[in-house]
């Protein structure tokens, strides 16, 4: 299609909105590339279909109202770091020392408005909880343990609101700590994929640990990665995103591919160096049609605990894992963002962003088709990519307009909620955007 | 409270010098005799708080050359050492405690090349070294980092004793080995006054350090000020030390005086601000031929609060108070002559008030009071009111 005729249409559906019509207007791709809008394979891993590229969206940016607040469960003897939630309980850790140690797992029941704490679990050995995960069967909590020699410890979730140490899974190669534990599937069996700090002049690490029997984890892999850290990682259908900070994002076949790479022998797919680096954590985002394109990956700049914070969104297209490139990006003056939930279903992004608050950002349609006044031209990568903000895709801001400190670590979207976890205050429970 | 006995800051000194050449050794064995630190509440600095970490067991060990043209005194040093930036090492001042600005105020322990002219009264310094902090006291420099960092300092003598100094610096990633990390610009201007005679000495130190953090844009700014003085009399030495300096907050580790070496990652938990008033004391040294032992007492009243951003500090979380004291009682033990300045070298080194500098003079024979024109300006002798 005729550039000057996609901008044309594009101003229209702008005009459209302002008349009060449905905020979303389908529009043509205003970016003549990669048109195809057949199922995607690639010959690297011709097992994941990347589906259907899907339609590009026209935007009408304006100030995103506020989300609203349900409720807030307090922790003031120690600071909250991640949250998951399952049903009707939240489980959150906690973090460094305040009055008391980070040693604690707070369990909320979540079925009203407020959180109530009703339980918590005491970590020995632990100076910091930084990561807790739910299994996606429900039966597991698994929970990273730093700076005492790292761990991870599987509770047994028979009793929800009561978890029962099942197992502790620790070795020199999780010295010093693990900073984060995904867990997730591959072929059926249940993995955790460990994220250890630095030691002093030994590497950061990925280890990944067979939880097929919780009650005797067995580590089948181990890998010095990220530059200088790595913090995180996403598992989903047999591929890993790994976040290795300056030195991007890597995709490793896990077993997705059906090309013989599995949890004890990964393989590399592709690499990309996100701008600015400082890749923390990633979510490969399938949306409501299928299609499977693109990961968000959140960088983590250095910030002021409690005060501030920096740190974009970048939006990556995996279409080619072999060759991932980044297409878009999402920035908040003076904050920063943190760990990511996606409500795939309506296609919102919910992203902590720390003393920013919760970003809620609309991520339907063709993430990398925009207009050249939403294109933003980055010298440090020397690359062009979509702005969301410019093109409307912040939909809803959380937290913010309370007027007191908030510093959110993460967020979990369960069926119509965000629970927020806050490092200053505890648990937030938040309405979701409609 | 908490009461802690060491042998703190024990070292071996040594020079060497033939014709233009010059070495400059200092081992230092603090890894040894305190591994846990010295208790120093507001102390910060390669994985240690609220304790001066132990420093690296080659302190110093440079191998030189000097040499004067046209009245220019030039030097060029190469080894593990001081770089160019700042003010003496606080192991040479008057009081044992060190100041909680020595990692804004001093670079130290890098692999380094350093060159410096002297003209008449002004002193110019440039160096090139490692970036890296020491991760322990055994462990060796990042060599493969050499030149990814620099310092330059200049130094001009308007009068006899006094001392004018103004310095800059950039340091990659100094917390990161490998790297990625935080990098700092730094600078430092200090006003130093030094009048000895063979039985006074009457010092004086005012000093404004700074030090921006930053990566990605993002900047954490560190300030200090500190003003110290001495004065000697009859061998006893009574000095005063004023200092605020910012404290960058760090997790911390089970051991509430550790942190992680390094970070998990570049953020910090905010910074406080902390405002200390030493008064130290020391008595008459005793003296058996090159062995002399002199008592000293300190005292320190100490104020922590926030600083800018304060981030997650909070004094009274952490300590229960926001004011401290803090007592120092021991012995400084000393066989022979000690550097009398630590972080110069070659034409770097300021000549005592009386003595002229003449090529290779810095290294010569140890100034001794009463030899006259042996004078040795980089070496404190066992003459009154020597530490």
């Amino acid at each position: 299609m005729d550039r000057r005729l996609s901008v044309r249409v594009a101003a229209l559906a702008v005009g459209l909105c302002g008349c009060g019509s449905d905020k979303l207007v389908i529009v043509s791709p205003t970016d003549t590339t990669n048109l195809t809008n057949e199922p995607l394979t690639s010959p690297a891993c011709p097992a994941v279909n990347f589906g259907k590229r899907p339609a590009a969206l026209s935007l009408t940016a304006s100030t995103p109202p506020a989300l609203q607040v349900l409720g807030m469960g307090s922790e003031t003897g120690r600071y909250t770091a991640e949250v998951a939630a399952r049903a009707t309980t939240a489980y959150t850790t906690t973090w460094g020392t305040r009055s008391a140690v980070g040693n604690k797992i707070d369990i909320w029941d979540v079925s009203g408005s407020t959180p109530t704490l009703v339980d918590s679990v005491i970590v020995a050995n632990a100076t910091t909880l930084g990561d807790v995960a739910v299994s996606d069967d429900g039966k597991l909590l698994v929970v990273a343990t730093e700076r005492s020699g790292g761990s991870i410890v599987v509770f047994d979730l028979t009793d929800p609101r009561h978890p029962r140490q099942l197992s502790r899974f620790t070795n020199q190669d999780t010295d010093p700590g693990v900073h984060t534990a995904e867990i997730g599937r591959v072929n059926g069996r249940l993995y955790a994929f460990l994220a250890i700090d630095p030691l002093g002049s030994i590497h950061a690490k990925l280890v990944i640990v067979d939880l097929g029997d919780p009650a005797n984890p067995q580590q089948v892999y181990s890998k010095a990665a990220g530059n200088p850290f790595v913090h995180d990682t996403f598992l989903r259908d047999g591929l890993l995103f790994v976040a290795l900070w300056d030195d991007g994002i890597e995709i490793w076949d896990v077993g997705g591919c059906g090309s013989g790479a599995s949890p004890s022998a990964p393989r590399v797919l592709g690499n990309l160096h996100t701008v600015g680096g400082q890749a923390h954590n990633i979510w490969w985002y399938h949306d409501a049609s299928g299609g499977k394109r693109f990961a968000f990956v959140g960088q983590e700049s250095p910030g002021v605990i409690g005060s501030s914070s920096a740190g974009d969104i970048h939006v990556v297209d995996i279409s080619d894992p072999t060759a991932p490139q980044e297409v878009a990006f999402y920035h908040v003056d003076g904050a920063g963002t943190h760990n990511f939930s996606v409500d795939e279903a309506n296609g919102v992004l919910y992203a902590a962003y720390y003393n920013g608050g919760v970003r809620a950002i609309d991520v339907r349609g063709d993430l990398k088709t925009c207009l050249p006044s939403q294109k933003n031209f980055t010298s440090t990568g020397n690359i062009t990519r979509c702005d969301f903000r410019l093109m409307g895709r912040e939909i809803g801001v959380g937290l913010v307009e309370l007027n007191r400190g908030v510093y959110v670590w993460g967020v979990q979207y369960l069926a119509g909620t965000i629970y927020a976890s806050d490092m200053v205050n505890g648990i937030w429970k938040l309405k979701a955007v409609k | 409270m908490l009461t802690e006995g060491y042998l703190t800051q024990p070292m071996f000194m040594a020079h060497a010098g033939w014709r233009s050449l010059h070495g400059v050794l200092t081992l230092n064995f603090e890894g040894l005799t305190q591994s846990r630190g010295e208790l120093s509440t507001g102390a910060y600095g390669e994985g240690y708080v609220d304790r001066r970490h132990p420093h690296a067991y080659v302190h110093e060990l440079l191998a030189g050359v000097e040499d004067s043209i046209r009245g220019t005194h030039l030097s060029l040093y190469a080894g593990r050492g001081f770089a160019p930036f700042g003010s003496d090492d606080p192991m040479v001042r008057p009081f044992e405690k060190y100041p909680v600005n020595h990692h804004l105020a001093q670079i130290l322990e890098r692999v380094l090349v350093v060159s410096a002219a002297r003209i008449g009264p002004v002193i110019g310094e440039f160096g090139v070294f490692n970036g890296d902090e020491p991760l322990s006291p055994g462990s060796p420099p990042k060599y493969s980092r050499f030149g990814d960092s620099w310092s330059s300092r200049l130094t001009v003598l308007p009068a006899r004793y006094v001392e004018l100094s103004a310095s800059v610096a950039r340091v990659k990633s100094p917390e990161l080995p490998d790297g990625h990390g935080l990098d700092q610009n730094k600078s430092d201007v200090y006003a130093r006054y030094d009048h000895r005679t063979n039985d006074s000495r009457v010092y004086g130190l005012a000093e404004w350090a700074h030090t921006n953090e930053h990566a990605s844009g993002v900047s954490t700014s560190l300030g200090s000020f500190l003003g110290e003085a001495a004065v000697c009399k009859r061998d006893v030495m009574a000095g005063a030390r004023i200092e605020g300096a910012d404290r960058p907050e760090e997790e911390r580790l089970d051991d509430p005086f550790r942190t992680p070496r390094p970070a998990s990652d570049l953020s910090n938990l905010g910074v406080s601000r902390w405002t200390t008033l030493t008064l130290a004391l020391s008595a008459p040294r005793f003296l058996a031929k090159s062995f002399s032992a002199r008592p000293f007492v300190e005292v320190a009243r100490i104020h922590a609060g926030p600083g800018d951003p304060p981030g997650l500090f909070d004094a009274e979380l952490r300590y229960g108070t926001s004011w401290m004291w803090m007592y120092s009682v021991g012995v400084r033990l000393k066989v022979g002559m000690i550097h009398d300045r630590m972080g110069r070298y070659g034409a770097a080194v300021v000549p005592e008030p009386g003595t002229r500098a003449h090529p290779n003079e810095s290294h010569n024979m140890p100034g001794m009071a009463s030899m006259p024109g042996m004078s040795m300006p980089n070496h404190s002798t066992n003459a009154a009111c020597t530490l």
